[in-house]
């Protein structure tokens, strides 16, 4: 009985993880140039180094659009692009392919949020000493904003974590979707808590592990 | 490398920022630019250091004219040249070392001659062993010297230092302004300061614009405008720096006041007294100091000269005929 229970938490856990950890990867991968093309098309005095008025504008209501959407339907909207890539909307794998593209401009905003904190001042003598746009970047914008980035992502997993819950809803597997099925639809409560606490336990330990990496970087310098 | 500065003019909306600049900046030379806030410095600094384009004039670098450059050359360019800022801008996720080889870095040099080249100049500004100091645990003249490393580090012939002892305590500014000075005469560059401090000026350039409203008001031989300065700016900053302005009284409401200064060749001789003796005239000494630039004497007086109105015309003539500039001050009360 117990180890039922168990079995079938420890099963969704691994299932959560791995939803979390693959669309962390690809929301950063789809997220950081955003991030950065968010920040440098930007204005001048807002501390963009290749500034593009039009694009920017562009970027910057894509990115609100797709952040205004309530994630739920966010996923279904979605299901189709699960499909053309995988051919199926069912599963941790359909469910990485939403999450990725949901949390792509969230990760955007956090990663353009991160890059503005820097010191303008730091940009001008890296200009000033010959880098190109790309060395700044690559050399300058991304490591002076390391903490703060470290943090960003650790906002963005904790995010994950909440939303692939949401994904078991409409069969996205995880912990979520345990809690659906069972929890909800067999009024196992006992299976329901279990899942619950596991979240909780997941969400404190990425924050532990995301606030130390961060304040260790600011230690350094 | 001489720096020429042709009719250079940069306009914010209607603010005429830097409104037709023209400067010969003789290379080999450390050239003092100063103003007041908003006289333009800073947006000068941009223009001649190419992070600015101007609207309208040239920049020339040597035979080189450097202000319409394509993006390519710019960033070309701008590897042969050093700069530093008051804020020293290092970069705070790198080490003291590493920050000394950015600039090495982005030219693509080798990685072992980056680390000799990283050693010798940390040494070359006094503070070898420190390389691997996080940048935050370094103090502001250490700061300021890891800035001055990484400015020269790719054996610039220019070096542009914008307000870069701002920041800094009196004596750690005369550290560093002597460590500038000792670099300059070692690498022969043309070092271009930029500063709203006159003391910079006295203890480290050899010739100096003045900078009002965007313009240059006033240039030359840094001794010579100690000596006489023209503008009113130029003799608010002097004022300033003897620190008489405040002490000024007046002896009586129809009677001027005056600035004088004494050049080399005016300050060991007994004037004041030569001229009491002879028009019987009377001073009222409010405030006086000697200055020493480049082991030359200068000394500034602030006096009232009484007791009437005709004796403090002679004396006022007979002390320019000594070689004494003499000046009218204007309080505040009177403007």
């Amino acid at each position: 009985m117990n180890s039922m229970i168990f079995k079938l938490v420890a099963e969704s856990t691994l299932q959560t993880i791995e939803m979390v950890f693959w669309s962390t990867v690809f929301s950063l991968i789809m997220g950081l140039p955003l991030g950065v093309l968010l920040h440098v098309t930007d204005k001048e005095d807002q501390g963009g180094i290749i500034p593009k008025p039009v694009l920017n504008e562009i970027l910057s209501r894509i990115v609100n659009i797709l952040r205004s959407f309530p994630f739920l339907i966010l996923m279904i909207v979605l299901m189709p692009v699960a499909r053309f890539i995988l051919g199926t909307t069912i599963g941790t794998r359909a469910s990485v392919v939403s999450l990725s593209i949901a949390a792509a401009p969230f990760v955007a905003r956090v990663i353009e949020t991160s890059l503005k904190e820097v010191d303008p001042g730091v940009i001008q003598a890296a200009k000033a000493m010959g880098s190109t746009n790309w060395q700044i970047i690559v050399k300058v914008m991304l490591p002076e904003a390391l903490p703060s980035l470290v943090s960003g992502v650790t906002l963005t997993i904790i995010n994950l974590i909440g939303y692939s819950a949401m994904a078991g809803t409409i069969g996205g597997g995880g912990l979520g979707d345990l809690a659906i099925r069972y929890g909800y639809q067999r009024f196992r409560s006992d299976v329901m808590l279990a899942a619950v606490i596991v979240i909780i336990v997941l969400v404190e330990v990425v924050q532990f592990v995301g606030n130390k990496l961060s304040s260790r970087l600011l230690a350094k310098r | 490398m001489q720096i020429r500065l042709e009719n250079l003019k940069r306009d914010y909306g209607s603010l005429h920022a830097v409104d037709g600049v023209s400067l010969n900046i003789p290379s080999n030379t450390v050239y003092g630019i100063i103003g007041r806030s908003g006289a333009g410095k800073s947006t000068l600094v941009r223009l001649v250091s190419m992070l600015e384009r101007p609207d309208e004039g040239e920049v020339w670098y040597g035979d080189k004219r450097v202000d319409n450059l394509s993006k390519k050359e710019l960033i070309e360019e701008r590897r042969k040249i050093g700069m530093i800022f008051q804020n020293f801008n290092l970069f705070s996720s790198r080490t003291a070392a590493e920050n000394i080889a950015y600039p090495m870095e982005i030219c693509r040099k080798p990685k072992d001659w980056i680390k000799t080249r990283t050693e010798e100049l940390l040494a070359l500004v006094g503070l070898e062993g420190r390389g691997n100091a996080a940048v935050s645990t370094l103090s502001g003249g250490q700061k300021q010297r890891i800035a001055i490393a990484r400015a020269l580090a790719c054996e610039p012939s220019i070096l542009f230092c914008d307000e870069a002892t701002s920041a800094l305590d009196p004596q750690t500014t005369r550290s560093i302004l002597a460590l500038i000075k000792e670099i300059q005469k070692k690498m022969n560059l043309t070092v271009v300061m930029i500063t709203h401090q006159m003391e910079v000026v006295r203890d480290a350039c050899d010739r100096v614009a003045v900078l009002e409203n965007g313009k240059v008001v006033e240039e030359g031989l840094v001794s010579d405008i100690f000596a006489s300065p023209k503008s009113a700016v130029t003799k608010d900053f002097l004022s300033n720096l003897t620190n008489v302005k405040d002490s000024i009284v007046k002896l009586s409401d129809k009677t001027g006041h005056y600035t004088l200064r004494f050049s080399s060749s005016t300050t060991s001789e007994p004037i004041i007294s030569r001229v009491t003796k002879e028009t019987g005239a009377l001073f009222n000494i409010v405030a006086a100091g000697v200055q020493y630039i480049e082991d030359k004497k200068y000394g500034v007086m602030v006096l009232d000269i009484g007791p009437d109105g005709e004796t403090e015309k002679k004396a006022v003539e007979m002390l320019k005929r000594s070689g004494v500039t003499v000046e009218r001050t204007v309080l505040e009360e009177e403007a």
